[in-house]
């Protein structure tokens, strides 16, 4: 990679408290990370936003039209040329952006990014690598996918877990990558028909572990787990459900007695530091893989925090070259 | 000759669309060209899902649109092409209208 600036297009329209916490990330990660954003959107929305109307880093590219969280994606991808969304993708294909952020529709995003950056061959579907925490251990799982794809072949699921691996290598330093597929027991012939006829398919596949269950998650056993979009978004929001409700639990306990208010005033800012690993908005974004360019979706709820830590990692993606290791790895087999 | 019907390589009959659709529609189902048949249903033979579909309308105004301005397929004719000869008509006929 040169030394020139990095540029990444981040659609300003998209996402719950879009444009305002998105612009203000935006201005963030200029200063921050060094980075030019290309903020695509309605400019009459994102202009008032910015100090004076303009700041050095950034630039504004006008789009007309927005993709709602409730569309179907395939068909705003296609018809909604004019969208921030698809602008971005569109900007990333023609190279005044090395990478896209999107905190918008995440089945649009995948489309979007897959019509107009083309797919990596070899690969059918693309899959959302995201990355969890273990707290016990010293680095963290990959989940893939995290809902890109919601209806998959045993062939798709094979082509995800050999794209983990290769991201695992670049993102988590991890040489020889382990891999589980997401069952509901570890026999190998436990399972619906898809995990069936998936796990056959990874025996293949170096470092396959075997069946992992839900339990497995967040205690590393595996570092990449492997399972269908529906699948890795149901066990995403089960765990951001499950921690929240464990976080309440403790600080309910803490709050329950007088010893126990006096323990809290020394536990409660260490479990607050520790549960920060656990943040959405610090992981930031998760990578889209499979498409032929670097595509970093974020959470729908994102914070000016998150859309910092969304285009760190893809600047991270663009600098340690993760579509070309991606490709070469495919094509090697 | 009014730009938007200018045709830049000639006329694209149905032999070459064949062509065409078969060898995109392979990249983007992975699978080989030869599994590819005129009688194909995209869906029952081929599995082919509605974004796969969409990725080859998007791929074939591309090219075919490089060789003859203007060239669209209607998102709404999507539903009633089942085959690949119907694809093909349906290609055909829109590039000589």
């Amino acid at each position: 990679m040169s030394t020139e600036r990095i540029t990444v297009a981040v659609d300003a329209m998209g996402g719950d408290n879009a444009p305002g916490e998105i612009v203000r990330g935006a201005l963030d990660a200029v200063t921050e990370l060094g980075v030019g954003v290309l903020l695509v959107g309605q400019e009459n929305a994102i202009a008032p936003l910015l100090p004076d109307g303009r700041v050095p880093g950034i630039d504004i590219e006008h789009a007309g039209d927005v993709v709602a969280m409730d569309e179907d994606p395939a068909a705003a991808a296609r018809r909604k040329k004019d969208s921030s969304l698809v602008r971005c993708a569109q900007a990333v294909r023609e190279g005044r952006a090395q990478a896209m952020v999107g905190a918008g529709n995440t089945g649009a995003t995948m489309a979007a990014a897959l019509l107009r950056m083309g797919r990596v061959r070899g690969i059918s579907r693309p899959a959302i690598a995201v990355p969890i925490p273990v707290p016990a251990g010293t680095r963290h799982q990959l989940l893939i996918d995290g809902g890109s794809t919601v209806d998959c072949t045993p062939e798709w699921l094979a082509q995800f877990a050999r794209m983990g691996r290769e991201y695992a290598r670049t993102r988590l330093a991890v040489d020889e990558p382990t891999v589980g597929l997401l069952s509901n027991g570890e026999e190998p012939g436990k399972g619906d028909e898809l995990r069936k006829r998936t796990f056959s398919l990874l025996e293949k596949v170096p470092g396959f572990h075997g069946n992992v269950e839900g339990r497995d998650l967040m205690h590393g056993t595996v570092d990449v787990v492997v399972t269908d979009g529906f699948t890795g978004n149901v066990v995403l929001k089960t765990l951001e459900g499950a921690l929240r409700a464990a976080v309440e639990l403790v600080f309910r306990v803490l709050d329950s007695t007088p010893e126990a208010k006096e323990a809290g005033k020394v536990v409660a800012p260490l479990l607050l530091d520790a549960a920060g690993a656990f943040d959405p908005d610090m992981t930031g974004g998760a990578v889209l893989l499979g498409v032929d360019g670097v595509c970093v979706i974020s959470h729908g709820s994102s914070s000016a925090r998150a859309i910092v830590n969304a285009v760190r990692v893809a600047q991270e993606c663009v600098v340690t070259g993760v579509v070309g290791r991606l490709k070469e790895a495919i094509d090697a087999g | 000759m009014p730009a938007e019907t200018h045709v830049a390589h000639g006329p694209i009959g149905p032999d070459e669309v064949y062509r065409i659709l078969r060898e995109r529609l392979a990249e983007i189902l992975e699978i080989d060209e030869d599994r590819i048949k005129l009688e194909s249903s995209f869906t029952a033979d081929l599995d082919a899902d509605s974004l796969a579909l969409i990725e080859l309308v998007e791929a074939l105004e591309e090219e075919l649109g490089e060789r003859t301005v203007g060239f669209t397929i209607d998102d709404e004719d999507l539903g009633d092409l089942r085959t690949v000869q119907e694809a093909v008509d349906y290609v055909v006929a829109r590039l000589g209208s």
